[in-house]
């Protein structure tokens, strides 16, 4: 079992023809997606990978019945592309491009909202469910990272979440689905919205919550356990605990201020919420071993 | 980006917020000149980037020529790095407010900040009065509607011609944030005058930087950074931080830097700099180490864990780079993902051995820090 995407997510992808478009593509249908369409202004007619191009999303759409969009667009040009995405009727997008200026940032997510749609991203790896299917970017022949399993994994990092899943590899687990909602002061998506369908997921024992510091995210999540809302085992890293206060460290959303957003006051707000804290990536695997074993099932 | 105050209070003038008459100066003359024209009392404001420059005594009122002299020289030769120096006319205030603009990430919107108590860091405010602070979302396609303005003056207690004038100055500051692609701007203190004025007595903006296309003119300089190394990785794109330590960070992608800085600082090391050697930037492997040894670090250590960022394409370059750098201290390498099988033999044939776990690469560094110079 899966969140958001599995075999049947009928993908299109927005700017195909593009370099990073095309060689994702390529790798999306690898891993077993099933990439319906492709869309570049300009360019219907072609194929790539044997995926047919159209020149706009209500096109893909009319002729394909694509109902998901991942986007592959210059960082500028992203807004643009999610309200195409949610005009033409499709209400799951991934975009992964990293430099979505702030204030479109807010739009998205305020047009997301709206349609009751669910946008993950900006500056992010983008959504993949090991073994099944994936929308965006993930080296997935690296089985000692994209190994299927029943972990659940939430993450605002990149390459950091290929060094902490491999510790749930490691600790002899696999992944049902990794959410990257991505680095961005203003993701599209934030991590306690996932919650739900973790919840609700059978194939999804456990959750694990790479953080960092800067925003509410993880904050969020400690909520929605308080609240009896998320009542699924729950292991959580988070990054920069030994970050000075006031400089930004790492990702845009990233800034350690005093009162709110410091590693510190995250680690806290999930222990207390009952959630197992990683001090360092090699940790998780032990951590989960610990919550799926006192965990009533 | 954020700017100096002095530029802060341009875009606000600029949209017609009033800003105390001031005059920006670069030499002791010409603040003393400044001081003249401007007419005594005046405040000499230094124009750097940390915050808390009152208690650093470095916004200091004078009451003379002499002692804007004496006072001028004192900033302009203290290790703050001071380089330009706002002059700005004594305000006879009543009361002092704070009042900003943010981003609400949850709500998607503009965030308006109010609050009645003035000159204090809206942190501490959050720590100590969470109640007194006002808020107010804004539809940033909407904008402010007159209503919010009038909601936020009447929480903050003004009444008649104050609060229209502080109403004047929220829907002016929604548009200085507007059309300056702000994630931050905040008034602290905003003045009320003695005759009821409402004025900016202070002012931060932030650019975001991913909108800084749109705003070419704002070009960063020198003193927006704190040292050399970190404005040369500015103009290279490269993400950089300057600390004191010994170790020298090169890693790939900004979540596992900072996980790589923390697990320094467990080990018992110190970070020299943290430098982002990825993303847009993993093929520049020599002049980031380049950078990094300007440092004159104990050890230079590399984590990467890629995707897109290909380990083999960064072993080439990190192997480029210590043939044409010569590095006096050691390269702990530990590079890892797509192609990482390739970057086995390229870091050997450097003569670098190639490690595949992050805590074994930090505590092989730190120990080789501690142990000196080989």
């Amino acid at each position: 079992m899966s969140i958001f995407i599995d075999r049947d997510t009928r993908v299109v992808v927005q700017g195909i023809t593009g370099g990073e478009g095309s060689f994702w593509t390529k790798h999306m249908i690898g891993l077993g997606t099933y990439v319906v369409a492709g869309v570049t202004p300009g360019k219907e007619g072609r194929s790539v990978e044997g995926v047919p191009v159209f020149h706009t999303v209500r096109r893909a759409v009319a002729g394909h019945a694509a109902d998901a969009a991942m986007i592959f667009v210059p960082p500028r040009f992203v807004h643009d592309a999610v309200m195409e995405a949610l005009d033409a009727g499709i209400r799951k997008i991934v975009t992964v491009a990293d430099g979505i200026p702030l204030h479109e940032a807010l739009r998205i997510r305020a047009a997301a909202r709206e349609a009751g749609a669910r946008v993950v991203g900006g500056n992010t790896s983008g959504v993949i469910s090991p073994g099944l299917a994936m929308m965006g970017m993930f080296p997935y022949w690296i089985d000692r990272v994209y190994k299927p399993g029943r972990i659940g994994v939430m993450t605002r990092s990149g390459s950091l979440t290929n060094e902490v899943t491999a510790m749930v590899v490691r600790g002899g687990f696999g992944v049902s689905s990794l959410i990257g909602v991505g680095g961005d002061a203003v993701p599209g998506s934030r991590f306690a919205e996932f919650l739900p369908d973790f919840q609700a997921d059978p194939g999804t024992d456990a959750v694990l919550v790479i953080g960092e510091l800067g925003g509410t995210m993880e904050e969020e999540v400690a909520a929605a356990m308080e609240s009896g809302a998320f009542r699924k085992p729950l292991v959580a890293f988070v990054g920069g605990r030994t970050a000075p206060e006031g400089r930004r460290m790492g990702h845009a959303g990233a800034i350690s201020g005093a009162g709110s957003g410091s590693a510190a006051d995250k680690v806290r707000a999930l222990e207390k919420a009952g959630a197992l804290v990683a001090d360092r990536p090699a940790g998780v695997g032990k951590l989960l071993a610990r919550a799926l074993g006192t965990a009533s099932p | 980006m954020k700017l100096h105050e002095y530029q802060a209070k341009a875009a606000f003038a600029a949209e017609g917020i009033p800003v105390p008459n001031g005059i920006l100066a670069v030499t002791v003359d010409e603040t003393v000149a400044a001081a003249d024209g401007i007419g005594y009392p005046c405040v000499l404001k230094s124009q750097i980037l940390r915050g808390g420059r009152g208690k650093a005594g470095l916004v200091v009122p004078v009451r003379g020529a002499d002692t804007a002299r004496r006072e001028a020289a004192r900033l302009f030769a203290s290790e703050q790095g001071v380089r330009k120096i706002l002059v700005e006319e004594a305000v006879a205030i009543d009361r002092e407010l704070y009042l900003a603009i943010t981003v609400d990430a949850v709500e998607a919107c503009a965030l308006v900040l109010a609050c009645a108590d003035g000159g204090v860091e809206i942190e501490e405010l959050a720590r100590t009065a969470p109640r007194k602070i006002i808020r107010e979302r804004v539809d940033l396609d909407s904008g402010l509607l007159p209503f919010q303005a009038r909601n936020v003056a009447w929480s903050l207690g003004l009444e008649g011609e104050t609060a229209k004038a502080f109403a004047e100055v929220l829907e002016k500051l929604m548009r200085v944030f507007r059309a300056n692609d702000a994630e931050l701007a905040e008034i602290n203190p905003l003045f009320v005058t003695k005759d009821g004025k409402v004025l900016a007595g202070d002012g931060k903006l932030s650019i975001d930087d991913n909108a800084m296309f749109r705003h070419p003119s704002l070009e960063p300089g020198r003193d927006y950074y704190d040292s050399d190394i970190a404005f040369e990785a500015a103009k290279e794109g490269i993400p950089y931080l300057q600390f004191g330590g010994d170790i020298s960070l090169m890693c790939a992608g900004a979540g596992l830097a900072t996980t790589v800085y923390d697990l320094v600082n467990y080990e018992g090391g110190s970070v020299a700099n943290y430098l982002e050697f990825g993303g847009p930037n993993y093929r520049k492997a020599v002049r980031a180490m380049e950078l990094c040894l300007g440092n004159d670090p104990k050890v230079v250590l590399i984590v990467t864990f890629g995707t897109i960022a290909r380990a083999d394409v960064m072993a080439e370059g990190v192997a480029e780079a210590v043939a044409s750098l010569k590095p006096r201290c050691p390269v702990v390498v530990c590079i890892r993902g797509t192609g990482e099988e390739k970057a086995v033999g390229i870091l050997r044939a450097a003569g670098l051995e190639p490690l595949f776990d992050t805590e074994e690469a930090v505590r092989k560094a730190v120990a080789l820090a501690k142990g000196g110079r080989p």
